[in-house]
């Protein structure tokens, strides 16, 4: 007998299956898809690369270009979104797109090229120039000078000015 | 059984139970921590004893730690929960270096085993005493004295296989794979990769005629080594990321273990808010589980409808999942000291969980009394894979298993975190040991979760959602625990520098469940097997272990692969 009411409870109910790849799937507001970095907006700072529990984030800088390279692969990534919440820039951001399937490896990254900044001092080059352009914007005016230089020409400097100032 | 001293007082509070431990050793307070160093020689058998068969307390589980950088020894903690007081015990064994060899607890409380093989894998710690001190984790072409969780072994080493070893490995094709003789039975094996299971694991049934009377289990088959890069490359808020995703049912209570564990080594409180907003995504996740193994049993019964409805009821409660955090599973929501700020659940989801959450439950009470009373489940279940109340104590059972064998347990009711120190948890709890009350018990706290739900968010406050985290202290120990859906969820932190984990180790609650079950197959019908098995809601890829055991005498063996071993 219960196994008729079941019967007949399941019929009332019908079709309950999706037609999702023939027709589009609804998708929940808050679902955390494939990153997108915007070029445009990445000062290539690192933040990220330093937030991203598996690794899919990586930098790197290639002296003989004089770039500097942040790598998305998509293939490492676990969607948690510990980038967007690290970037001080809001360039990197979770899209709420899922289907993700790729035919080739290389459809699954993503790369930003940044040209980095030498150090006027000693050559060196230590960060991006769009990054040290937003630092010396956001500076006030007699801090900019200093700000320009790599760290170790920085504190060489500025502790031989110290050093003047004392006296 | 051997006396308990001299004190035949029983002790009536913690502090009463730190000066009477002080005949076996060095008692330490600190907070819900009761470390107990120093055992003096001979004591620690009577010790452990004391504090599994009279103090009321259960063996949860061990822990090897590699401290020589910090105080120059190994040390060995065995977790002893004692509800009653509210405390946890660590025994704390050292080890000398150059000899590393401690006392076993095996032989007083036969739920220890695993846990100290599993030292002796990783650690390189022997147990004196041991009844069966074999491999465990490690596969057996591993070479000899390389310990992968001690300080001096790299997490990124690549291991110099031999010429022998790989000669070895090449030559074991699974044919070589010969179970050991076992009279005139004949075996069935199962797995490791099988249709009807889930994940990889094998099991050897020895039957004779329709009745099983052996049965052997080796996992192991994906164990990662999560631990050794949580301590050696990730920082505290990415391990909780990848604590999540040791389990792919009930990952969020490991990552809520896990987090409470460093927020108690650090002395961080939770917001009020986060703590509710853990809770009510815990009880979402028990919803889920609890409805996905009602639909696995059903499936194993035969019974492929109710099967589908339970599917299709916990697709609903996914689809809540989803609105609330964007994903089905893997939440992503915790970090050390509370929850991540889009993970906040604002009053229109509120509104939206509590809607969806009485559709689910009417959609549910009008199946689930049908299905339950149909006389082909009951006849399959009703004295079917019985673990008696004993076996159970013995074992250390955890989780809705312990509660269908008439024990009192449950994280959330005795040692309340997260949001349940605020709200009144009712537990299910039944005297029958078989698989139908393995299924009511689940029954019963689904709707019971759902009442929680409710509760919590008409009672949920307005605070921040997390809490400063900059300074965790280095060298302190942590136990997280949490009620996953399948019992205590244990992690256990030292915190180190560099804001990195010392050590860290989860542990699942099938680690425990698992042990029971071949004292569940004992004399029971092959076609029972695979019901039995999943009656425990086993989750192999959180535990994974290997152990014999033979059913007729007790008696535990390892479990050998011939031409693969090379000099055990």
């Amino acid at each position: 007998m219960n196994r008729i009411k079941v019967l007949l409870e399941n019929l009332r109910r019908g079709v309950v299956t999706e037609q999702y790849p023939f027709k589009p799937i609804r998708v929940p507001e808050r679902l955390r898809g494939k990153p997108v970095i915007d070029p445009d907006k990445c000062a290539g700072c690192g933040a990220c690369v330093n937030a991203c529990p598996p690794n899919a984030l990586t930098m790197r800088d290639d002296k003989h270009s004089s770039m500097r390279f942040i790598v998305l692969f998509i293939g490492r990534c676990i969607y948690c979104g510990k980038c967007e919440e690290a970037c001080p820039f809001g360039a990197i951001r979770l899209t709420r797109e899922f289907e993700l399937a790729a035919e080739n490896r290389e459809d699954l990254y993503q790369v930003v090229g940044l040209r980095l900044y030498h150090c006027p001092l000693c050559g060196e080059p230590f960060t991006t120039v769009r990054l040290i352009k937003r630092v010396v914007e956001a500076l006030p005016e007699e801090q900019r000078a200093a700000a320009t230089l790599c760290p170790r020409c920085r504190e060489s400097v500025t502790a031989h000015y110290r050093s003047y100032a004392r006296r | 059984m051997r006396s308990s001293g001299i004190n035949q007082v029983r002790p009536r509070n913690k502090y009463e139970l730190m000066i009477d431990l002080r005949r076996f050793g060095e008692p330490r307070l600190r907070g819900k921590y009761l470390f107990l160093s120093r055992i003096k020689s001979g004591r620690l058998r009577d010790l452990v004893d004391y504090l599994h068969w009279r103090l009321g307390g259960y063996y949860s589980t061990s822990i090897g730690v590699d401290e020589r950088p910090l105080d120059g020894y190994f040390h060995v903690y065995h977790v002893f929960v004692l509800e009653e007081y509210g405390v946890y015990v660590l025994v704390d064994l050292i080890a000398d270096p150059g000899h590393p060899v401690v006392e076993s607890i095996t032989p007083v409380v036969p739920a220890a085993n695993w846990a100290e093989r599993e030292i002796m894998d990783f650690i390189g710690v022997k147990f004196r005493g041991h009844p069966e001190p074999h491999r465990l984790i490690l596969p057996d072409d591993w070479p000899e004295n390389v310990y992968p969780l001690r300080k001096d072994y790299p997490y990124d080493d690549k291991l110099p296989t031999s010429d022998k070893i790989a000669k070895l490995v090449r030559e074991s094709s699974p044919a070589t794979w010969e179970p050991e003789a076992h009279g005139d039975h004949t075996v069935i094996p199962v797995g490791p990769y099988h249709p009807a299971l889930h994940e990889p694991e094998y099991f050897e049934l020895f039957v004779e005629g329709e009745k099983i009377v052996d049965a052997r289990y080796k996992g192991f088959m994906v164990h990662r080594g999560i631990e050794k890069i949580a301590e050696s490359r990730l920082s505290y808020n990415q391990v909780s990321f990848i604590a999540e995703r040791i389990c792919g049912i009930c990952g969020f209570t490991h990552s809520t273990a896990y987090c409470q564990a460093v927020e108690e080594a650090a002395g961080i409180d939770v917001p009020e808010r986060a703590e509710y907003i853990r809770s009510i995504l815990l009880e979402i996740e028990r919803i889920h589980s609890h409805f996905l193994w009602m639909g696995v049993a059903f499936h194993l019964l035969g019974y492929d409808t109710g099967f589908m409805i339970m599917w299709r009821l916990r697709e609903s409660i996914m689809d809540l999942a989803e609105e609330l955090t964007g994903s089905r599973k893997m939440y992503g929501a915790n970090i050390v000291g509370g929850i991540r700020d889009k993970w906040d659940i604002r009053d229109d989801k509120a509104a939206l969980i509590k809607r969806m959450l009485d559709e689910i439950r009417e959609e549910y009470l009008k199946y689930i009394p049908k299905i339950i009373s149909l006389e082909e489940i009951k006849k399959r279940t009703r004295g079917v894979g019985v673990l008696s109340r004993s076996d159970a104590r013995k074992y250390s059972v955890l989780g809705p298993h312990a509660r269908a064998s008439g024990i009192k347990t449950d994280v959330r009711k005795y040692r309340p975190y997260a949001a349940y120190k605020y709200v009144n948890v009712e537990i299910p709890v039944l005297d029958d040991g078989d698989i139908y009350a393995r299924m009511i018990v689940r029954h019963e706290e689904i709707l019971a979760s759902i009442d929680l739900i409710h509760r919590l968010l008409d009672n949920i406050p307005k605070t921040p959602l997390h809490a400063d985290t900059s300074y965790i202290p280095e060298r302190r120990h942590g136990i997280g625990c949490t009620e996953a859906p399948r019992g205590e969820d244990l992690h256990f932190v030292i915190t180190g520098r560099d804001n990195k984990l010392y050590r860290w180790r989860p542990r699942a609650p099938t680690y425990n469940n698992l042990l029971s079950v071949p004292a569940m197959l004992r004399e029971e019908y092959l076609a029972d097997a695979p019901i039995i098995i999943a009656s425990i809601d086993p989750c192999f890829s959180c535990t994974d272990h290997v152990v014999v055991v033979d059913l007729r005498s007790g008696r535990r063996r390892p479990l050998r692969t011939r031409g693969v071993v090379g000099g055990r």
